[in-house]
């Protein structure tokens, strides 16, 4: 939406598919409030922040086509075209350029190694999420939730408050991994019990989860022989991580980064396939909504810039992950243009530190102070292009202080 | 007699643990790194203040429950009687975002509202 309300405001026409009946995304089923400090300066629930874009497409006259399923694009040439799969059956759609926005999916049990039977009552967050906020369903009484993270926190107090009987939340980590007012005002507040350096080796029950083997953890996440220990519960929640769903992306031959494990792009959010741009939880897990409607802003400016045909640099300039960072975007450098870079990164580190700019040779060009840094929480920096001028690479890394 | 509060600071992502004891008048923090944790200590005794989120029924709309929230943070301590006069609200649709559901909720002086706009269907 946002990506869409930025280029139709430009005067451009452009067309919303959505696979669901409404629009919003994810955003529907995150009734807390924590949306939308950065762009309106007021915490605002996922809904609010939802109907807020919504209101806009509608003035703005965008076309909107609901229920409707990318089933598949051919971007091979200079038009491209979209098959949709919906109710009235099988559209296909022509276009000069495409911002893909389809998000994330959340990890499962089975990649997380986790064992045992394969009984009902075993869901992911935001499924559960889904049932208490869409619906008022309680998955069960006495919840195990897997995952210390932020969606695993606010689960965790929409449940207690709903009326779970027991919650307990387990993490491998020292303390909860998501932001400390998630942790204070989901946990703490409530007096929700937590184990952390705790995961759980197996899940238990023939028909029904009738419990779990939990089983402590040293600091490198390594199980403690002989520290098992069975929890009774009726239904686990795993809220182990969310991952980019670029499949589709993928399909269509846009080149899949590893350590994101989303689209590889540009300054302006375009993939490895010339005028096909991606945004959103598709290309990096945003913390927060205004860094995902940025990274569609960014979007849509490229493709202005790629419909206008607007001159890209010579040569391009590589961006790359230095060892402290897990994940960074974009990858390259590749329009001219005034404005600063805007680089997204996930440090792998904790503490006070500097987030540095460095070209090909080791040299410094730039760097950010930060009072404090950590994996959960993704960084945002802005690259002045003076600096990079003569680069043919950069590297972003952070430095521990 | 003094009280003890232990509380993380929430104002940027280190989450220092902190400490507070208020002896009457006297607040006093300790476990912060910086200015802004001692000033979140103060303020976080005095008033304690959160939003509250949760759903009502709704009939005639496509699903079942309405989010809402309180339009103001309300005292922290009043958390779980706003939840509990939530229980039973039951509304109609058509419903739009920011409508009143409940006025003064629980007598906090804060009314609680809907969080979208939810068509009537069928
Ligand atoms: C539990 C949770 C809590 C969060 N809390 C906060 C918070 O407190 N504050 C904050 O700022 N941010 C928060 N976030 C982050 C924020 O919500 C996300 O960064 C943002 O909503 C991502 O939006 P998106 O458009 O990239 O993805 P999504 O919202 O996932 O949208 C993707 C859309 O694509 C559609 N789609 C997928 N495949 C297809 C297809 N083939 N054809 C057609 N359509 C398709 C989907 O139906 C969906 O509507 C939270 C996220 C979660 C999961
Ligand atoms: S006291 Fe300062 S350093 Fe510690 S969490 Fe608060 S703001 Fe951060």
């Amino acid at each position: 939406m946002a990506a869409a309300v930025r280029l139709a405001e430009k005067g451009y026409d452009v067309a919303i598919i959505e696979r669901k009946e409404e629009l919003g995304g994810i955003l529907d089923q995150c009734i807390h409030d924590g949306f939308g400090t950065k762009i309106f300066g007021t915490a605002l629930s996922g809904p609010e922040f939802a109907g807020s874009f919504m209101e806009r497409v509608e003035k703005l006259g965008i076309s909107v086509r609901l229920n409707a399923y990318v089933k598949s694009v051919d971007a091979g040439g200079g038009i491209k075209k979209i098959t949709t799969v919906s109710p009235e059956g099988v559209d296909v759609i022509k276009t000069k350029s495409i911002i893909y926005a389809i998000g994330c999916r959340e990890r499962h049990q089975f990649e997380i190694k986790m064992g045992g039977t394969r009984p009902a009552g075993v869901y992911t967050a935001g499924m559960v999420q889904r049932l208490v906020n869409l619906y008022g369903i309680l998955p069960g009484r006495n919840i195990l939730i897997v995952g210390g993270g932020d969606v695993g926190m606010i689960v965790a107090r929409h449940l207690h408050l709903e009326g779970a009987e027991s919650i307990m939340v387990v993490f491998p980590e020292e303390f909860f991994a998501g932001l400390p007012r998630n942790a204070q005002q989901c946990i703490l507040d409530f007096g929700i019990p937590y184990r952390p350096r705790t995961i759980v080796k197996e899940i238990v029950g023939r028909e029904r989860v009738e419990g779990a083997v939990l089983v402590r953890v040293d600091e490198r996440w390594n199980p403690i022989p002989g520290t098992e220990e069975f929890y009774p519960c009726d239904t686990v929640v795993l809220s182990v991580g969310l991952i980019p769903y670029a499949k589709k992306l993928a399909d269509l031959g846009a080149e899949i980064d590893p350590r994101t494990r989303g689209p590889a792009v540009n300054e302006f959010f375009e993939t490895t396939v010339s005028g096909v741009f991606a945004a959103g939880n598709l290309v990096q897990i945003f913390d927060y909504v205004d860094d995902a409607v940025e990274s569609a802003y960014l979007a849509a400016e490229g493709v202005e810039k790629f419909l206008r045909g607007d001159a890209k640099l010579e040569k391009r300039i590589i961006v790359k992950a230095g060892e402290n960072v897990r994940s960074l975007t974009p990858h390259r450098i590749e329009w001219e243009d005034e404005k600063p870079v805007v680089a997204f990164l996930r440090p792998a580190l904790e503490g006070r530190a500097w987030i540095t700019v460095s070209d090909g040779d080791g040299q410094l060009l730039k760097k950010f102070f930060r009072q404090y840094v950590r994996p959960s929480t993704l960084e945002r920096v802005e690259i002045p292009r003076e600096i990079l001028q003569d680069a043919d690479e950069v590297v972003i890394d952070v430095r521990g202080l | 007699m003094s009280e003890v509060y232990e509380f993380l600071c929430i104002r940027c992502p280190k989450g220092c643990r902190l400490r507070v004891v208020v002896d009457g008048d006297d607040i006093a923090v300790t476990g912060y790194e910086c200015l802004e944790g001692k000033k979140y200590g103060e303020e976080e005794v005095r008033n304690p203040k959160r939003m509250v989120t949760s759903t009502v029924r709704i009939l005639g709309a496509k699903y079942p429950r309405l989010p809402v929230r309180t339009a103001e943070p309300v005292p922290k301590d009043r958390i779980l009687d706003v939840i509990a006069a939530l229980r039973g609200v039951v509304v109609r649709a058509p419903v739009r975002r920011g409508q009143v559901i409940v006025e003064n909720v629980a007598g906090t002086g804060v009314d609680v509202i809907a969080e979208r706009d939810m068509e009537a269907v069928g």
